[in-house]
């Protein structure tokens, strides 16, 4: 009849263009990569933000830093700086840059000489000096450098010869050169800059990055990918692909799915049990141990959260091994300290808060919160490594909240939203998390718990303690590592007492990939990198 | 036919433009400042003073609606107030998107409904009309969402042959210009566009067909229902008196007749797979003008979802235009003309 015939041409049609995949890979596909990305990036400029999404869609792959932290080697290497040393009793440092780097030229941009002196103090003063042209250009704040106190820490930054420069401290510190060899501390192109201020558009160094790294900026469109090309010009062994696409993909569900379809080469935080039930032989799952904790903040800036008699009742509340086996699958550990067990200024003595929803109650009866007393639970929306389901851990929390008679409500907004919301203080309590950005314990209190932190918005507890406060500053005076320990373990004791956060667990980091890609590398400290990325594909 | 004319584009203009006005009037529902809501540009910024005296924040409200209009017609929407990209370059692509695959969706369920409606009807209460039936009411039960996962898990992680998100594997560096990616491929200068077309068209098979399977099941339910009423017409008993054999019966006569109380609920039915669209795009993340939408809400971009709605509202009522004028050129019943009379 007349309808089979109009419907077997296009049956027929579906099967070609489906058996088509079982042919060759076309040409784009085999010089490129596709990376699912979890979220959209804040910005395309590492110095301006901390959230590991947007570190992981830029820093590696777009700039160079002066120098590179070997994890392997636990040593510091060269980058952008040739050699450095210490003066003047460490308050003084001298670094020799790099000769014959370029950088990018693009479709708006071309440079017209290659990196020197010029470069570097322009990419510092960005965020430490606030005269500086650019300083104020996006807001002006620079979360990690003012949490870590770097800011306070350079006196200035000095160009000794065009390719020499020197970097003078107010006082020596001990966890400087690791905050240098961060994702954060990118070197960005003078001349670009000069450029911009010129056409009126200083704004765009943001979102047209110009840097020295092994790709280059060339699209972005928001929910749906950043393309970036390799950058042929790099001045160490570059990747062997010529494109490189996120593919923003926030369900988790949806990436591993499309992992399993080959639409993804690489993804991020997989569902590890459901991959590996899946049971498909192309995928790799990768692990590393990654510095990082998942915790529940309270903003102590609200009542009743202001006294430490409701925090402690509410820790009491929440049984975390349970949380910890549905959400992470035996893919992490409890925490029972903001440093994870690996940092070797962690301390755990007195600090095992057990699941006692009696002593909850009674803890709340006593600090005079009410049965039904109503609070939220603000959720990420994302996945990061620290916790790959926050709303997922909320429902629990939620459950076990009510049996001590609290009524939360679970809020999330999409994560850049989140983010600002917090940073306004808007929660009474959030489910977040940290991961280090270089290996010195500093880096997991002064961003997170320290005054200055309050200040920019990255305090999710807005905590101001000013003795916590003087026990950090003090440990980073010193460089003698005994006298560190001791004053971290008075630190995490002070945070036992007080709970302006509960830590509630420290995860393994996870990759899943096409087991074709080669060179994906995760680093422990900071956000992944394609520098080395290939494709080995049968031929 | 030229007072019918007449008749369907006043109401259209009267439509869209209470349309217009409720849009307009959504800048004061919404919470926070209202150029804000309007232009996507925030307070804080230096050039809110100058959004602020384009849309006449001074000047009473008829006249901000005649400058809303202005700006509306000149496509000035605004910026997101998010990517703070402006309104109107994410609407027009995002709507030839959706319209890519709607159409292809619509055709596709015509060209399955119609045909296997008219069958069941000729073959009325036989072996093949119960497998067409019960296979319909199968298919119209099923809730999109599901079908969705349905054929993702057979099609794309079971048998591997089609992918399952976007419009086109990004490595084919197809710069979204026009929306609709078939177009795009065109547009581009890729060296590769025949690979680019296969890849493309692979990503719309499963949208495509999910989206169309709903209003494929009820085309055939009212063709069926349709056929077989018209079947039992006298005319139609008349012609088989005078021997035509049912072919000629049906394809001269019933089907055509059929087909005219169809159109008349084709509105419907488009309207119907406008709804869906935003759930299948959401599923396939196609990036259609519906998860724009989506997106848009939860990210409370109110200059994003204004311009979503009023694109979403304005194509329903000129869909329904369309098919109304189409109907009353092809069956001069409709134009209910009195010829004599006033």
């Amino acid at each position: 009849m007349i309808n089979l015939r109009m419907t077997l041409p296009l049956v027929l049609g579906l099967f070609s263009i489906a058996c088509s995949n079982e042919q060759q890979l076309p040409e784009p596909l085999r010089k490129g990569l596709v990376y699912c990305s979890e979220g959209n990036p804040e910005g395309f400029n590492p110095q301006r933000i901390t959230s590991g999404t947007t570190v992981d869609a830029t820093a590696a792959q777009l700039y160079d830093r002066l120098i590179d932290y070997d994890a392997e080697t636990q040593q510091f290497v060269p980058a952008l700086a040739e050699q450095w040393q210490a003066l003047d009793n460490g308050t003084r440092y001298r670094f020799q840059l790099r000769d014959g780097v370029a950088f990018h030229s693009t479709a708006y941009f071309t440079p017209s000489r290659p990196f020197n002196a010029d470069d570097v103090i322009f990419s510092f003063n960005r965020w430490l000096d606030p005269t500086s042209l650019y300083h104020n250009v996006g807001g002006g704040n620079y979360p990690f450098f003012t949490a870590t106190g770097l800011d306070k820490l350079i006196k200035r930054v000095v160009k000794v010869d065009t390719m020499t420069i020197d970097i003078i401290l107010n006082n020596a510190d001990s966890s400087f050169l690791a905050n240098l060899a961060t994702d954060f501390a990118v070197i960005l192109s003078a001349e670009y800059a000069g450029q911009l201020a010129v056409d009126g558009t200083p704004e765009r160094i943001d979102h047209q990055p110009i840097g020295t790294g092994p790709y280059r900026f060339a699209a972005y469109r928001k929910d749906y990918f950043i393309r970036y090309n390799r950058n042929p010009d790099y001045w160490r062994e570059g990747p062997q692909i010529e494109h490189l696409v996120y593919s923003i993909t926030p369900n988790a569900n949806k990436r591993m799915l499309k992992l399993v379809t080959g639409e993804c080469d690489v993804i991020p935080y997989p569902l590890v049990s459901k991959l590996q039930s899946l049971n498909q032989a192309q995928i790799e799952v990768k692990s590393e141990v990654s510095p990082n904790v998942a915790f529940w903040a309270f903003n102590t800036q609200k009542k009743p959260f202001d006294d430490p008699t409701v925090r402690q009742a509410l820790s009491h509340a929440i049984n975390r091994r349970a949380i910890i086996d549905a959400i992470y699958y035996g893919s992490a550990e409890r925490a029972d300290s903001i440093l994870p067990p690996t940092s070797w200024a962690y301390s755990a003595n007195g600090s095992d808060v057990d699941y006692d929803p009696e002593k909850a109650r009674q803890l709340l009866r006593q600090a005079g919160v009410r049965d039904g007393f109503r609070m939220t639970i603000w959720a990420m929306p994302v996945q990061r490594v620290y916790n790959p389901n926050a709303r997922r851990m909320a429902e629990l929390m939620q459950s076990d909240l009510a049996q001590v008679g609290i009524d939360a409500r679970i809020v999330s907004y999409e994560w850049n939203s989140f983010r600002r919301r917090l940073s306004r203080g808007e929660h009474d309590t959030a489910l977040i998390g940290w991961y280090a950005d270089n290996a010195d314990p500093d880096n997991f209190f002064r961003p997170l718990l320290s005054c200055a932190a309050v200040a920019i918005g990255s305090n999710r507890a807005n905590w101001c303690h000013p003795g916590f406060d003087q026990i950090l500053l003090e440990a980073i005076a010193t460089t003698d590592t005994e006298t560190r320990r001791q004053l971290y373990r008075s630190a995490q004791d002070l945070l036992n007492q007080q709970v302006p956060l509960l830590p509630i667990a420290h995860s393994m980091r996870y990759q899943a990939q096409q087991d074709f890609v080669t060179g994906v590398e995760l680093p422990p400290y900071g956000g992944i990198s394609f520098r080395r990325a290939g494709k080995e594909l049968k031929p | 036919m030229t007072r019918f004319l007449l008749h369907r584009l006043i109401y259209f203009t009267l439509a869209l433009w209470l349309l217009t006005v409720f849009s307009f009037l959504l800048n004061w529902l919404f919470p926070g400042d209202v150029i804000t809501n309007m232009s996507g540009i925030r307070a804080i910024s230096d050039s809110y003073a100058s959004e602020f005296a384009l849309r006449g924040g001074d000047d009473n409200l008829v006249m901000q609606y005649v400058y809303y209009l202005q700006n509306l017609i000149n496509f000035d929407w605004g910026y997101s107030l998010v990517s703070q990209q402006p309104v109107w370059l994410e609407a027009s692509r995002t709507f030839m998107a959706t319209a890519e695959i709607l159409l292809l969706a619509l055709l596709l369920a015509l060209v399955v409904g119609l045909p296997l409606g008219a069958l069941a009807a000729m073959r009325y209460h036989s072996g093949v009309d119960k497998t067409i039936v019960s296979i319909a009411v199968g298919g119209y039960s099923i809730p999109v969402f599901w079908l969705a996962q349905l054929l993702i898990l057979l099609f794309a992680v079971k048998l591997r042959w089609l992918p399952i998100t976007g419009q086109i594997d990004p490595l084919f560096l197809i710069e979204p210009q026009s929306g609709s990616v078939l177009l795009d491929i065109a547009l581009s200068d890729s060296a590769h566009k025949a690979a680019a077309y296969r890849d493309a068209l692979a990503h719309m098979v499963l949208p495509v067909i999910v989206l169309a399977s709903l209003p494929a099941m009820l085309l055939l339910r009212m063709m069926r229902n349709t056929t077989v009423e018209v079947m039992q017409q006298p005319y139609i008993k008349a012609v088989r008196a005078r021997g035509l054999s049912p072919l000629r019966v049906a394809v001269k006569h019933a089907i055509p007749n059929a087909i005219q109380g169809i159109l008349q609920q084709l509105t419907f039915i488009f309207g119907l797979m406008l709804a869906n669209a935003v759930i299948v795009e959401s599923i396939f993340n196609w990036p259609g003008i519906g998860s724009w939408l989506l997106k848009a809400i939860i990210d409370r971009d109110y200059p994003v979802i204004q311009a979503a709605l009023l694109i979403l509202v304005a194509t329903t009522l000129f869909a329904n235009l369309l098919f109304e004028l189409y109907r009353g050129w092809r069956f001069p019943i409709v134009r209910e003309e009195r010829y004599g009379a006033t």
